[in-house]
């Protein structure tokens, strides 16, 4: 059997013990939707323009959290040494972990986003690369939580962590502020952010405008976050395995 | 799982690790052979959990040679964890997962087909009697089924090596007598077990074969008998007499006898030689009018023994090999 298929096995897993329960799927939801209502009150005319960003942190929160809740979690009640006696290698364990988490992030942004189509009346211009800016926005931010969990012991030194990480990421990457509107200094500053690529090709994917003419520049440059991401993870989860 | 049955199931040669520059194991090497249910015992703190953890892929060496089944530990480990079952500590199932789930899910990380994972985890259920609390959540066990449970999951794979850590640590005295029970079983199945323990009888009782560890050294390997018999060269008698004697005359007319103690009514004494010392209690009693009630040879036990290592490492002699 594939070390893929024990991937699978490792996320079916987490997805069954962790990922189904309702207190998750509501606090995922509710954030977001309240945060879109408050925007709609605000604003009836526009509020669609920030949907595309609301979708994104909504990925950024969601995988962030739960990746590192999931990891920290198992490192403290031993069950993660369980995975380590295995004959899985530290990839599979991390594909496992972050396919799960993926997932959780992925089903929740597409559950406001059938919200807002139904409720609000939005409407996808272009659904490829809003799927794929989920797909990959998904997969960074997993591998960003679980490279947290790796490096802390308790969930709430994880949380702590990405905290520095993801309202910077927020403030920097034209959530609230499309990026040709920012500031001028804050410009260059964006695009080193993960962030920016995705909300883009969310954005490209809901109006069919963007700062990106082509979704392929969004889409690569968060191609080669991931893989960056997946290094970081590899190496720190090795690190801290003693591997 | 094929491997050539002429390798030991378990080679260590040399093996170093350091935390932080305190030495952790230091220079250890044993072999376990196939079958063997070996006793890795020492204090807490000598080594014994790092070993395993090495042997095991869970912590690297700082240098040595490992191989289980003559796969070596460092360039080989997941086809090394394929080949070995580990117990660890402290039982660390999934809480949320039931005892059947727990197994289902151990056969599908390593990689059984679907349908032998069901047959087996059915199987182990039965053979560790917990066929029962097949539908129970792990966390809602008791602590002796949890054990039983996490060392029926190390064996879904039918490993070649069984890695024991502490097993019975925690137990009840019926619930530790049963595990034991389980151990022995799989040792007799053809599992090579090494069982790490700080627990003097269960070494005794359950192992051929015993490793004496202290400050990650081995200070002693053999029998139970062979390292009492190797370690502690004084002859010693139990002596039952009738009438008021004290150890200081024991002492002053048995020139054989080096020292005396009491315990209970039986003295207990460490004699140069059996039978001039025997020679020797006979007179004196005969003199003294005493009668003597029995005297009989008293072999140091196990535990005297580790006592006796214990505290001539301690003095810093490093114990005798």
């Amino acid at each position: 059997m594939s070390q893929l298929h024990r991937a699978l096995f490792i996320s079916r897993k987490d997805i069954r013990s962790y990922y189904g329960k309702p207190p998750l799927i509501t606090w995922a939801l509710l954030f977001p939707a309240v945060l879109m209502l408050a925007i709609y009150v605000r604003n009836p005319e526009n509020y669609l323009n920030s949907a595309p960003g609301i979708i994104a942190m909504t990925l950024l929160f969601g995988n962030t959290s739960m990746a590192a809740i999931v990891l920290t979690f198992e490192k403290r009640t031993g069950t993660l040494q369980r995975l380590l006696l295995a004959p899985v290698s530290s990839g599979t364990i991390i594909l496992g972990k972050s396919l799960s988490a993926m997932l959780y992030g992925i089903a929740t942004s597409l559950v406001l986003t059938l919200g807002l189509m139904l409720l609000l009346g939005m409407r996808l211009a272009s659904p490829a690369p809003f799927i794929l800016g989920l797909l990959l926005g998904g997969g960074i931010f997993s591998l960003l939580g679980l490279t947290a969990a790796a490096l802390v012991r308790e969930v709430f030194e994880a949380m702590t962590l990405m905290n520095f990480i993801r309202f910077p990421i927020l403030f920097i990457s034209g959530v609230f502020v499309p990026i040709e509107s920012l500031p001028a200094w804050l410009k260059p500053i964006a695009f080193i952010s993960p962030m920016t690529y995705v909300v883009e090709l969310l954005r490209l994917g809901a109006s069919g405008n963007s700062y990106f003419a082509s979704p392929l520049i969004p889409a690569l440059i968060s191609l080669a976050f991931l893989a960056a991401a997946w290094k970081l993870t590899v190496f720190a989860f090795r690190r801290q395995a003693g591997q | 799982m094929k491997t050539e049955h002429n390798l030991a199931a378990i080679s260590v040669r040399g093996l170093r690790k350091n935390y932080k520059g305190v030495p952790a194991l230091d220079g250890v090497t044993f072999d376990v052979k196939r079958g063997e249910l070996l006793a890795y015992l020492g204090p807490n703190g000598a080594g014994k959990t790092t070993t395993i953890n090495i042997l095991s892929g869970l912590l690297p060496r700082d240098s040595g040679d490992l191989a289980v089944c003559g796969v070596d530990v460092a360039k080989a480990p997941v086809r090394v964890k394929q080949l070995i079952g580990v117990v660890p500590e402290e039982s660390n199932l999934y809480p949320e997962l039931t005892s059947r789930g727990n197994l289902l899910y151990v056969g599908e990380l390593y990689g059984l087909p679907r349908a032998k994972r069901a047959l087996i985890a059915d199987q182990i259920l039965d053979q560790f009697c917990l066929s029962d609390k097949s539908n129970m959540p792990f966390r809602t066990l008791s602590r002796g089924m949890k054990r039983r449970l996490t060392i029926a999951a190390a064996l879904v794979h039918s490993p070649e090596v069984l890695f024991l850590d502490e097993p019975t640590a925690g137990l009840d005295v019926q619930s530790a007598r049963q595990l034991r029970a389980h151990v022995r079983n799989i040792n007799q199945r053809g599992t090579t077990v090494l069982l790490t323990t700080h627990n003097l009888l269960e070494a005794s009782e359950l192992c051929t074969r015993i490793l004496i560890l202290i400050k990650g050294r081995i200070v002693a390997e053999g029998s139970a008998s062979e390292i009492a018999e190797r370690l502690d060269k004084a002859k010693r008698l139990a002596v039952k007499l009738s009438g008021d004697v004290d150890e200081a005359q024991l002492r002053e007319h048995c020139p054989s006898v080096m020292g005396a103690r009491l315990e209970g009514d039986t003295f207990i004494l460490d004699v140069i030689d059996t039978h001039s010392a025997i020679a020797e209690v006979v007179s004196f009693s005969e003199k003294r009018s005493l009668q003597i009630v029995h005297i009989r040879s008293a072999t140091p036990s196990l535990e005297d023994t580790f006592v006796k290592i214990l505290e001539e490492h301690d003095a810093g002699d490093g114990g005798p090999r």
